[in-house]
């Protein structure tokens, strides 16, 4: 499974050059070094992320865009915080809810889940101990 | 010092605080606008807050607003934290009174480097707050003895008064002289005898209730007023004051000084048609006549006669013999 993860993470690597998904450097400049702070916020990852889509689903479903705005801004902080690209289409979605584009907003969170989807891997390999 | 955090993502809240303890700061966090309101008015709040833009229940704007419109005696300096898309807002969010914005994500050197702004204004306000305090102390009050000053304890009496007149309650009007103080000062020098007005002017602060009032009126001269007093123990009130002052020597850094006092006084029942300046005439001439008694004495001003001695005279210490 380390394996896996592993190839997961150089696949990532080789394709930094073209789009960093996860600038780490910018992180842990932003975090002083400081690797088990690190640790504990990644540790906080992947609830914050699956609460933050449970609730922005929630309110595509009831057709309710201020709270889609207020969760998708809330993400796009946070993932900003973390220097993640998916920061941006956080912020498209942010935008797209403000504006009531219905369309837009359920591709842009979409959108948002499946590059969350991608990132999930590459935090747990991280919290694994595996060094980029 | 203590600062307040608003933020609702966890993430983010951990990643601020974790950032301002490091910058040693003792952190408080919260995770919305009405949590960040009810940490905010508590007596001994944080005086620095950073508050998220966009919060469940109330956001960082309603927050300032909220907060400047309580008018708090202490000044909390705010600082909004918003996305970088959102400038048009600046303008709102320092309008409802922010100090200052951040934008996230934030540079850990630019936020110490507002907070230190923050902390210059507060300091300023610090200075401001204790030099007005401080004048206002020493507008109402005698540099010497820290009693109300001339002005304040006749404008204090003349409102209890006033008030005793309403509620048909009796105010009792002392003056109290020193006896012989300018003997001290010749004797012991002008140091000692500003000792001696300190602590007697402390006696007959301590020997009063907290709701009455002590001020010095002159040189000696002491003018305590006894709020809501019985007239039947006005007397003895007044003889427990003379015996505070002549019943133990004053220590004085260079010896030991006995004086003593003389009161006048006068029940503002007795006055009721008279105003506040005939009234304390009344007093004087109680206390002149206490001075011709003989001093150390107390002596009540009489309306229609002169003042009447108190009818089972107190044994006199030792009077100071120039």
């Amino acid at each position: 499974m380390a394996q896996e993860r592993k190839q997961t993470k150089e696949a990532a690597a080789a394709e930094q050059p073209r789009e960093m998904e996860w600038d780490l450097k910018e992180l842990m400049e932003r975090l002083g070094g400081d690797e088990g702070f690190l640790r504990e916020l990644l540790l906080m990852f992947p609830d914050d992320v699956r609460m933050n889509l449970e609730k922005s689903r929630k309110a595509i479903g009831t057709g309710d865009y201020e709270g889609l705005s207020r969760t998708a801004h809330t993400m796009k902080g946070m993932l900003r915080n973390l220097s993640m690209r998916a920061a941006e289409t956080a912020a498209a979605l942010e935008k797209a809810s403000q504006e009531n584009q219905q369309e837009d907003s359920r591709d842009l969170l979409e959108k948002l889940v499946k590059e969350l989807d991608g990132i999930l891997p590459e935090v747990e390999a991280q919290l694994a101990g595996v060094k980029p | 010092m203590r600062i307040l955090v608003a933020e609702d993502d966890a993430i983010s809240r951990a990643l601020l605080e974790r950032t301002l303890q490091r910058a040693g700061y003792e952190v408080i966090s919260v995770e919305n606008g009405t949590q960040a309101v009810a940490e905010l008015i508590k007596q001994d709040a944080p005086r620095l807050a950073l508050l998220d833009w966009i919060m469940p229940e109330m956001d960082g704007v309603e927050v300032c607003r909220e907060i400047r419109c309580r008018k708090k005696q202490v000044y909390t300096y705010l600082i909004l934290l918003s996305s970088r898309e959102s400038k048009e807002d600046i303008v709102a969010g320092l309008e409802s009174g922010a100090d200052d914005y951040l934008t996230k994500p934030f540079d850990t050197d630019e936020l110490k480097a507002r907070l230190r702004t923050g902390h210059r204004i507060l300091e300023l306000e610090d200075h401001l707050v204790e030099a007005r305090e401080s004048m206002r102390f020493q507008a109402t009050h005698d540099l010497l003895t820290s009693l109300w000053n001339r002005g304040v304890i006749v404008e204090l009496m003349s409102n209890e008064i006033m008030r005793s007149r309403r509620e048909r309650s009796c105010t009792a009007v002392m003056m109290c002289d020193i006896d012989h103080f300018k003997s001290v000062n010749d004797q012991h020098g002008h140091a000692v005898g500003d000792e001696v007005l300190r602590e007697v002017a402390r006696r007959l602060h301590n020997s009063v209730r907290s709701y009455d009032m002590v001020g010095r009126y002159g040189g000696e001269e002491f003018l305590v007023a006894l709020n809501k007093c019985n007239p039947g123990s006005a007397v003895a009130r007044a003889e427990n004051l003379r015996e505070k002052i002549a019943g133990l020597p004053i220590q004085t850094a260079k010896q030991p000084v006995s004086v003593t006092i003389s009161i006048g006084l006068a029940l503002s029942t007795e006055y009721t048609k008279c105003t506040i300046e005939e009234i304390m005439h009344h007093a004087d001439m109680a206390l002149y006549e206490a001075k011709a008694a003989g001093r150390n004495c107390v002596r009540v001003a009489q309306p229609a006669a002169g003042a009447k001695p108190v009818e089972e005279q107190p044994e006199k210490t030792q009077v100071l013999t120039p």
